[in-house]
């Protein structure tokens, strides 16, 4: 009996080990030994009639060489699981470099890109954003800003006149008498005012009939040049990158009184001297200055109680610069292959 | 305005590079645009004599030169020129030279003969070859036979001066002078300057009162009129070094007097004239303003007809000249020459420069006056200009000036505390070294009572009228870069855009999360652009308005309607072969009230669209379809959902340029708030356009105005629902948004929403009917539904579309 256990044992070690095929035959075999009228199992019922000396010890022989192959085809099962995924994964193999399915994406134009970051900057050091009209009345646009009757920038050559008093707007510094006059007289501003501006300029690589303009002004008891520095010291650090160096330059505009140049390092050559900043290393960003007293005595705030300090920069320069554009007309030939470039 | 170093250096020491000088200058406001060295690319080009010249054996328009150029052995130079002998001193360059036009001198054989370097011609080394006679200007340029050998050619060509080229600032015309320059120098190196003495000598007897009368009858215009009369004029060249200072103010020489008057004018900054005595009608001048029609004969020998305002200095027959601008051509200094009157006067800046532009006649006279002069300089230009010519053996000095001079200018005063200068700047600097600052640029300060300072501006400083003005001088002279970065102290302000900004940020980056492309167009537009939208001749967005000097015929309007500017965008693309475009802009459309216009036009934001082409990106696995009707709708469905705005009745209207049986008008009531339609095809034919295109437009105001404020979220069910489904014939006029308003006003009290989900019209459906399906919801919050509930309501559902649209149900 031992002998024939023994035997059966092994035979059935040995179909495991050599089933190679489908996890079928591997059930096969589990039902030739172990199904219920499998050979081991039918030894198992015939205990019976045994010796009741032998029936334990044949029992447990028995159960041993049962729980031995139930072990081993479990451990072949897996094998052929295993082998068979294998398998499976191979046979299921594509062409991952093929181009992902994309689906169609919008794009948000450069000049709003660069002008949703300058207006999130200067709303974090608490600017609000003013808007004033595109056509304009020539008092706000000249004479409320110190620009007396023949000064050169008033030159028809220079802006589009719809009439005598009224053109479209060749700055967005109207927006600093308006932002004054809906005030009351001296209390404190900090406002920039964006947008579309308007000049006789013939449309080439770096102008163009209508750009986009930033004005700011800050007013309040006390506001000085260092004041003005250090805000847009500041904002370029923000715009352009923290390393860029700033300087101020003397200057001389009709609204401002000390007027100042200002320049960043170039953020092309990093101030080394190349094409773009015409060797010097220097790129001019902004026009700023103290304000004017007559633009505040006009405005109806006086200049004996609040000083105040008003910038303006073109949206279009700092864009080039940012994404290192050299053609301004990019910008207003909306080529879908220029536009698509962008967020 | 530009002026060599060395006219800086006959007034002023220092020991800068001009590159050191340019960038103090330019930091102190007085902005140096170039730096111009004569001598670039000169630096290994030197005098040598031609010792021997001997025939080329292998050449006949060559020849072999032994030079000395100063060495102890003499170098071989082979030459093509034919003006070369020997005995002569030329310019040569030697090897390693790099010559001004790019030409580098190197080792070399020519015809097989060694030649180590090479004999220069005038335009090799960049000389001004028009201001040379004809035969130093072909072939090699001779120098004087005196010129030692061996020393470099820049400093015997007059090659060496260094020029600085000024891009001024308007407010500073005193500074269009070599003497207000000399001024900043003086200032920003420490050093002192050693001002021209200025002195005449009246040698001659007659009385310039007696010769010569002048008159002002327009004293808006011309503030001072100062003259002189000189006798024995001789005409001819000036000397050498005047020359050669107005060469570095970039102006041609022409003889001793003009020379000398446009000497004073750079030298002083007070621009002058000079007149022929003899032709000067009636022997008097007078400063009087045009009358129309009057015949202006200028120097540059045009004539011109006044237009009545201009400012001439006429004798007593006629305009003698162009007051400031530019002389007349009968009165003109020439060779037979014998008497002068030299004018110097103070114009009104603004009628010269309206004058000037007038004319389109920019002169350097002209470009000072529009800046400004000083009143009190006329005297002493035109001594000075009588001194050097005097100096110069070319004249003899009549007895006086004539001088008239109606108001005379007080001087102008300013106050100032250091404390209120400090608090502008932002600075604490002493009042010592704000007094110092201002008394070297010539300001008279002086102390009154609780640290009030009185300063008496210079004539010249037209542009200090404010304690402003002052704080200006003393940052700048301080250094703006000495001044400490400071962060505004004071009431903290809140940031923010207004609604309507924010608004548009929000639809921007709505619709570019959508797909679509965000361009940017010009406000500009033109009648053809309305004719190619088929706009009718009556229609209000014709009223554009015009502008009174556009920039090109194409543009004289300032636009009405956005989509205009959309479509020559998109056809700019298509032309490009940009054939998949789904574009928007944002941006004003302006509405005149009345034409022409007495009041600023209402300006409205408008939002247009355009899409054309396929539907998805190109893919090797993508759907190519066409965009269609229903991805525009789905643009401006999914926008209007973006901004929460909801409750809108969807209707086919026409809508301008838009396909009329292609057209959704969205509407609130009766307020449109959004179109989307088809391009008419006649206007998509006048535009170019070959394949079917969509367009939409809104008016973001009106968006903003049913936009909700606070969204809210409803709740997830808590039961499950159940859904029919309900699929039926109808008459295929029958629109989806009706028989959606039926299913939803019938759905019983559990109904929960409606999706259709599929359309067909074609095989096994009849002629004239539409097959439509229907996904029905239906949900209760407190419990879950039984399927009589549900089917309750569906009852009602296909009860009333039976009898509402003769619906047929299908299986």
């Amino acid at each position: 009996m031992e002998e024939k256990i023994e035997q059966l044992r092994q035979e059935a070690a040995k179909a495991v080990k050599q089933a190679v095929g489908s996890l079928g035959d591997l059930n096969d075999i589990r039902v030739k030994y172990l199904g219920k009228k499998g050979e081991l199992t039918t030894i198992l019922r015939g205990l019976g009639q045994l010796s009741k000396e032998d029936r334990p010890r044949i029992g447990q022989i028995v159960n041993d060489a049962r729980q031995q192959l139930e072990q081993l085809i479990a451990e072949k099962n897996e094998e052929l699981r295993e082998a068979e995924l294998k398998k499976r994964l191979a046979s299921e193999k594509i062409d991952v470099t093929l181009p992902g399915r994309r689906a169609p994406r919008g794009h948000l134009h450069p000049l709003t890109m660069t002008l949703m970051e300058i207006k999130s900057i200067f709303m974090k050091m608490g600017f609000t954003v003013e808007v004033g009209p595109e056509i304009e009345k020539d008092y706000y646009n000249f004479e409320a800003l110190n620009l007396p009757k023949d000064h050169p920038a008033r030159d028809m050559q220079d802006s589009f006149y719809i009439t005598e008093d009224i053109l479209m707007r060749s700055q967005t510094s109207p927006v600093q008498a308006r932002t004054m006059e809906s005030h009351e007289p001296n209390s404190p501003i900090r406002m920039i005012a964006p947008g579309r501006v308007y000049r006789r300029d013939d449309y080439d690589a770096t102008h163009s009939p209508m750009f986009t303009q930033v004005e700011g002004m800050v007013i309040d008891k006390g506001i000085s040049l260092a004041d003005l520095k250090g805000t847009l010291e500041s904002f370029l650090k923000q715009i352009f990158d923290e390393k860029v160096k700033v300087r101020f330059r003397p200057s001389f505009f009709p609204f401002t009184e000390p007027s100042a140049e200002v320049d960043i390092s170039c953020v092309m050559c990093k101030g080394k001297g190349c094409r773009v900043c015409k060797g010097t290393g220097w790129l001019e960003i902004l026009g700023s200055g103290m304000i004017h007293p007559n633009v505040l005595r006009m405005s109806g705030y006086d200049p004996e109680k609040v000083s105040g300090f008003a910038f303006g920069m073109g949206v279009e320069r700092i864009a080039m610069l940012r994404y290192g554009i050299d053609d301004l007309r990019l910008f207003y030939d909306n080529d879908l292959r220029f536009l698509k470039q962008f967020w | 305005m530009q002026v060599s170093v060395k006219w800086l250096h006959d007034y002023i020491d220092f020991t800068e590079t001009a590159e050191e000088l340019a960038d103090k200058l330019t930091m102190a406001g007085i902005p140096v645009e170039n730096v111009i060295r004569a001598d670039e690319g000169l630096d290994k080009v030197v005098t040598g004599r031609i010792e021997k010249i001997e025939v080329h054996p292998d050449s006949d328009h060559m020849v072999i030169t032994s030079m000395n150029v100063g060495a102890a052995e003499p170098v071989q130079i082979v030459t093509g020129a034919q003006n070369v002998r020997e005995g002569q001193i030329v310019p040569v360059a030697m090897i390693g030279a790099k010559l001004p036009n790019g030409q580098k001198i190197s080792k070399g054989k020519l015809r097989g003969v060694q030649s180590n370097g090479m004999l220069c011609s005038a335009e090799e080394l960049k000389m001004d070859v028009t201001a040379l006679p004809k035969e130093q200007t072909e072939g090699i340029y001779i120098l004087p036979e005196d010129t030692p050998v061996g020393i470099p050619a820049s400093s015997v060509l007059g090659l060496d001066d260094v020029v600085l080229e000024f891009e001024l600032t308007a407010n500073r015309g005193d500074c269009f002078s070599v003497l207000g320059l000399v001024r900043e120098v003086a200032i920003l190196t420490g050093n002192e300057p050693k001002w021209p003495v200025i002195k005449v000598n009246e040698d001659d007897a007659a009385k310039a009162s007696d010769m010569i009368r002048i008159g002002i009858q327009a004293e808006d215009l011309c503030s001072r009129f100062s003259a002189r009369v000189l006798k024995n004029v001789k005409i001819g060249p000036s000397p050498k070094w005047m020359q050669q200072r107005l060469e570095g103010a970039g102006i041609r020489a022409i003889n001793n007097v003009v020379d000398v008057t446009n000497f004073v004018m750079v030298e002083l900054g007070q621009p002058m004239h000079a007149y022929d005595y003899d032709q000067i009608a009636g022997h008097s001048l007078t400063a009087r303003r045009a009358v129309e029609g009057e015949n202006l004969h200028t120097l540059d020998d045009s004539e011109r007809l006044a237009r009545g305002n201009e400012l001439v200095i006429a004798d007593s027959e006629k305009p003698a000249g162009l007051a400031g601008v530019m002389g007349g051509q009968e009165s003109e200094v020439t060779d037979s020459t014998t008497a002068i009157v030299l004018e110097a006067a103070c114009f009104n800046g603004a009628s010269i420069r309206r004058t000037s532009r007038a004319c389109g006649l920019h002169s350097e006279a002209s470009g000072r006056f529009e800046r400004g002069t000083d009143v009190t300089a006329t005297i002493r230009a035109i001594d000075r200009a009588a001194q050097l010519l005097q100096e110069m053996g070319a004249c003899t000095v009549t007895q006086g000036v004539v001088d008239v001079y109606p108001v005379a200018k007080e001087p102008v005063h300013v106050t100032f505390t250091a404390e209120q200068i400090n608090s502008r700047l932002g600075t604490e600097i002493p009042a010592e070294r704000m007094i110092e600052i201002l008394e070297k640029l010539y300001f008279k300060v002086s102390p009154q009572e609780g640290g009030v300072y009185s300063v008496e501006v210079p004539s010249w400083r037209n542009d200090v009228t404010f304690m402003e003005d002052l704080s200006e001088e003393i940052a700048r002279i301080h250094g703006f870069d000495n001044i400490a970065s400071t962060t505004p102290r004071g009431n903290v302000t809140q940031g923010g855009q207004k609604p309507l900004q924010a608004f548009a940020d929000r639809v921007k980056l709505a619709l570019s999360h959508m797909g679509m492309c965000e361009e940017v167009s010009f406000s500009f537009t033109s009648p053809e652009i309305f004719d190619k939208m088929e706009l009718p001749e009556d229609s209000s967005l014709r009223k554009a308005i015009p502008i009174m000097n556009p920039l090109t015929d194409e543009f004289p309007l300032v636009r009405t309607t956005l989509l205009g500017s959309v479509l020559e965008n998109a056809v700019r693309n298509l032309s490009r072969k940009n054939e998949d475009i789904k574009i928007y802009d944002v941006a004003p459309v302006f509405y005149p009230k009345a034409l022409p216009l007495t009041e600023l036009p209402r300006e409205v934001v408008k939002v247009a669209g355009f899409m054309t082409g396929r539907r998805n990106p190109v893919g090797w696995s993508n759907d190519s379809a066409p965009i269609d009707f229903y991805d525009a709708k789905g643009i401006v469905e999914d926008l209007l959902e973006m901004l929460e705005i909801s409750r809108y009745q969807v209707e086919a209207g026409e809508y301008t340029a838009m396909h009329p049986g292609k057209t959704a008008l969205f509407k609130k009531g009766k307020e449109v708030i959004a179109a989307v339609g088809e391009l008419h095809p006649k206007v998509a034919e006048n535009f170019g356009i070959t394949k079917k295109a969509y367009v939409f437009e809104m008016d973001l105001l009106t968006l903003l105005k049913y936009t909700v404020a606070k969204s809210s979220c409803t709740s997830l069910p808590r039961y499950p629902g159940i859904s029919r489904d309900l699929a039926m014939l109808v008459d295929e006029n029958v629109s989806a948004a009706e028989i959606e308003r039926t299913i939803s006003r019938n759905g019983g009290k559990f109904f929960a929403g409606v999706t259709l989900f599929d359309v067909y019209q074609g095989k096994q459906i009849a002629a004239g009917k539409k097959s439509m399906a229907f996904s029905i919801q239906f949900q209760s919050n407190d419990k879950t539904l039984t399927d009589a509930e549900a089917d309750e309501g569906f009852q009602g559902i296909l009860e009333a579309v039976q009898k509402e649209f003769d619906a047929e149900l299908r299986g």
